[in-house]
């Protein structure tokens, strides 16, 4: 009966035969490793937030006269809704955890490579997205860093020649952040996912079409390929299970952990708070912006441009690695400079954490120096593994002929 | 032999992960039905405290309770008598006027017509000296009894309770 | 490279990492109270949030308000029907109104120039977290300590030894004499010194003392007493679920710990064929 029945479905609309071939006997390396389990988790980060979302938005209301109430209702009243906002709140903050990872391993074994540059420019377009999505959801609350995050950010538009604060003043719908400026972003922010989610397809579309990379990076023929399902299925949601232990956790424990004690106060249009930081996750890009402060009145601009250029730059990743190797595993150099780039990153997050006055060593040294060293890195790991790479400056290790 | 045995127990293995998982997702799913459940705040609401000492006798008033239009009426010995001879008539709904009320003078009543929905007139309105609901006319007498008309039952009595002579308690506190 | 030296060298980072500068004073280091609701198994104190509740009501609702809390909501750390009554009454209020302020935002502006700030989330809305509101409460002059800035100031001039003397009591930097002497000529004249707060002074006169509040189960009513037990249930105002989460976190946690171990041995299973 139910055998009939799927039959009269594919021969209207071949559902099984795409099962097949895309998810349960698609061909897939059988040399993945653990950082393989990173898009899969992203997936279902994604799927917890915009169900989570969806549930924290039937409680919340995007007025700027009601919205801080609205999330302590939901924290102090709705059932269980302490849990559903915990959950979104550090949801954004293991999505990018598990994000970064997943663009990291891209570019270790060299994913962005022909012929995956569209997947990879579409990974950059997701990653894009997230971090709008991110930061509009971050004004939502409506505490103090909401509000001048809010603020300092969407004035960073304000440095574009010529109709910036133009530009500026139609972001907020007024002439400061406010009532207008929440609004649109709440229906943006509940927007945006469908949007990512939309993206997301056309990456797995995109992945499909040219199969997953290797940790060895070579084509992998098909008898060295396994079919995803049993293997990675299970593998993916035994990944599942170790990152919901990890994520939990935090919900459970430390919910607060990755929160900044500011926006625990409504927001103040009248006050700033004395140490405004951005979330953790843009703390590397919020350090390259501030780093640019040498150029004079030319600075406002080019630190955006910095910083918008820092992400940017990836897109540029297929053309600037030469390589006849893919993986970092046989390439000694752009190995290192690869955990340089990455110690580098951290550096600058650390910085951007900082107050933008502050010094280490006793005075000696002070953080801005350290963040302009560190955008110099950032900005030469590019240059350096093109520079090696085009010129055979670089010699491969020998790459296996089979995985 | 050995190999049925291992067979076996990945069977077994595979399908308890699998059950386990299923009490996952269901017990995950819990929080997210539980959060349309009516807030604590709107549970506090639960109850309404009327002050009934200005309510002159054959005189009605209409208080919300939980968001709901609630009558109160002070009943005049005539809407009693009405009342209670009407216990022995041909009810759709048999009920005595005895065990709707606490106190005879006191008529309380959920004003939500029991056929679709709508808020019967005040008392007087329709035939048998009660309530008229307008939409499709349905009667009820002085005791809140579906006398004529296309309601199935009696309007509803909420629970309530007298504190004092002057207080009425309607809807019961949440735990 | 390999993975070891990378994790060397960022844990030499997070080392590196809070030895920095700061070009403004961010008061004295928190004082540490053992909290009975930190930690995995960690629950509110009962008597301790009753006792809070006590000093909360009669102190801090002078000039503050907690309004996210409405005196029912008292019930549920432990408050009888009457006692709820009695708390609400004291204020002129009943039992489902909010714990709002005895004093009009206008007056408290005229008196202390700002309106307090609420206090239902003020132990997750600074830095420190319920250390710092405990700090703020205890972190006020003591009386040998008033007395000696009185004896020091009586002949005029601060002598160094002074300074390092009143810099090491009040926790300030002892290598900036010219900030001790300003704190010195403020505390003079009157303003309210608070060694915790970032930049010593604000608007905020020493709102709890010793014996502020008399407790009916007989507890001591020291200073660090009264601090501890209103922090305590200002922790719960901000944070009323706290018990509920952590008593399913363990569930949950505990839970998933047992399916990833089964997944990882299906996991092993299925891949055992490959090899």
């Amino acid at each position: 009966m139910s055998k009939s029945l799927m039959e009269w479905v594919d021969e209207r609309i071949p559902v099984s035969d795409l099962i097949k071939s895309q998810a349960t006997e698609y061909p897939t390396p059988k040399n993945l490793n653990y950082w393989w389990n990173f898009g899969s988790l992203a997936l279902t980060v994604l799927i917890i937030m915009i169900l989570t979302g969806l549930f924290l938005a039937m409680h919340y209301k995007p007025d700027a006269a009601l919205a801080f109430d609205s999330v302590e209702h939901i924290m102090r009243d709705v059932n269980y809704g302490w849990l559903l906002r915990y959950l979104h709140a550090n949801g954004a903050t293991f999505f990018f955890i598990v994000i970064y990872i997943h663009i990291l391993r891209g570019m270790y074994y060299g994913s962005y490579r022909a012929p995956r540059e569209i997947l990879w420019w579409l990974g950059i377009v997701i990653f894009f997205l997230m971090m709008g999505t991110a930061f509009m959801g971050y004004v939502l609350p409506w505490g103090q860093m909401s509000y001048w995050g809010a603020a300092v950010i969407t004035n960073l538009m304000s440095a574009i020649p010529l109709v910036g604060p133009d530009l500026v003043t139609w972001i907020w719908g007024g002439f400061a952040v406010g009532d207008p400026t929440l609004n649109r972003f709440f229906v943006l922010h509940f927007l945006l996912p469908f949007v990512l989610f939309g993206a997301v397809f056309v990456h797995l579309w995109a992945l499909h079409a040219v199969h997953s990379n290797n940790p060895v990076g070579i084509d992998v023929p098909h008898k060295d390929t396994i079919p995803f399902h049993p293997y990675y299925t299970i593998k993916d949601v035994y990944g599942v299970g170790v990152l919901l232990i990890v994520y939990l956790s935090f919900v459970f424990y430390a919910p607060n952990f990755f929160l900044e004690p500011d926006n625990y106060i409504p927001a103040n249009p009248m006050q700033t708070p004395a140490h405004i930081v951005p979330e953790w996750y843009f703390l590397p890009f919020y350090a390259i912006l501030r780093s640019i402060d040498f150029l004079g009145s030319f600075s406002k601009l080019a630190g955006v441009l910095a910083m918008g250029g820092s992400i940017a730059i990836w897109f540029l990743l297929p053309f600037l690695d030469r390589s006849p190797v893919r993986s970092f595993r046989y390439r000694p150099l752009s190995r290192r400079l690869f955990w340089i780039f990455f110690i580098d990153t951290l550096i600058l997050g650390w910085v951007g954490y900082n107050p933008a006055d502050a010094t280490v060593l006793d005075g000696a040294l002070p953080m801005i120096t350290i963040g302009r060293t560190a955008t110099f890195i950032y900005f030469g790991y590019f240059v350096l593994l093109w520079a090696i790479t085009a010129f055979g400056i670089e010699k491969p290790n020998e790459v296996p002929k089979s995985i | 032999m050995a190999m049925e045995q291992v067979e076996n127990r990945r069977d077994f293995l595979m399908l308890a992960t699998g059950a386990v998982g299923a009490v996952g997702v269901a017990g995950a799913a819990w929080p997210f039905i539980q959060s349309w459940n009516p807030s604590a705040d709107v549970l506090a609401q639960a109850t309404t405290e009327v002050d009934v000492s200005s309510i002159a006798e054959g005189q009605m008033i209409t208080v919300p309770w939980q968001g709901k239009p609630v009558f109160v009426l002070h009943r005049s010995a005539e809407q009693i008598k009405q009342a209670q001879e009407s216990d022995g008539a041909d009810l759709p709904d048999p009920a005595k006027d005895n065990d709707r009320v606490q106190k005879p003078e006191w008529l309380v009543l959920l004003a939500i017509c029991t056929h679709l929905g709508c808020v019967p007139q005040g008392v007087g309105t329709g035939e048998f000296g009660g309530f008229l609901c307008p939409c499709h006319g349905s009667h009820y007498d002085t005791s809140g009894r579906i006398r004529k008309g296309p309601a199935p039952n009696n309007l509803e009595v909420p629970h309530y309770e007298f504190k004092g002579d002057s207080t009425l308690v309607i809807g019961k506190a949440a735990a | 490279m390999d993975f070891r030296k990378i994790a060397t060298i960022a844990a030499m980072l997070l080392l590196l990492a809070p030895q920095v500068g700061m070009a403004s004073s961010g008061g004295a280091p928190l004082p540490k109270a053992d909290w009975t609701f930190k930690g995995v198994f960690g629950r509110f104190d009962p008597a301790a949030l009753k006792r809070g509740a006590q000093v909360a009501n009669e102190v801090c609702l002078g000039c503050h308000a907690i309004k996210y809390i409405k005196y029912d909501h008292l019930r549920s750390i432990g408050l009888t029907e009457a006692e709820v009554k009695a708390f609400a009454e004291a204020q002129g209020k009943n039992k489902k109104d909010r714990m709002l302020s005895a004093m009009s935002d206008a007056d408290a502006k005229e008196s202390f120039g700002v309106v307090p700030p609420d206090l239902s989330l003020m132990t997750k809305a600074r830095k420190g977290y319920e250390n710092y509101t405990y700090g703020i409460l205890t972190g006020y002059l003591t009386e040998a300590e008033t007395e000696m800035i009185d004896n020091a100031t009586s002949d005029d001039a601060l002598s160094d030894e002074e300074i390092k003397q009143i810099a090491a009591k009040l926790h300030l930097d002892a290598h900036n004499p010219d900030y001790v002497r300003e704190v010195v000529r403020r505390i003079g004249a009157g303003d309210n010194f608070n060694r915790y707060f970032p930049g010593n002074f604000f608007a905020m006169p020493q709102p709890l003392t010793a014996d502020a509040v008399e407790y009916a189960d007989g507890t001591k009513t020291t200073l660090e007493q009264h601090s501890n037990d209103v922090v305590t249930f200002l922790a719960w105002a901000a944070e009323p679920s706290l018990e509920a989460r952590k008593s399913l976190g363990i569930k949950v946690i505990l839970y998933l710990i047992l399916l990833t171990v089964m997944l990882f041995a299906v996991k092993r299973r299925v891949w055992a064929k490959l090899h």
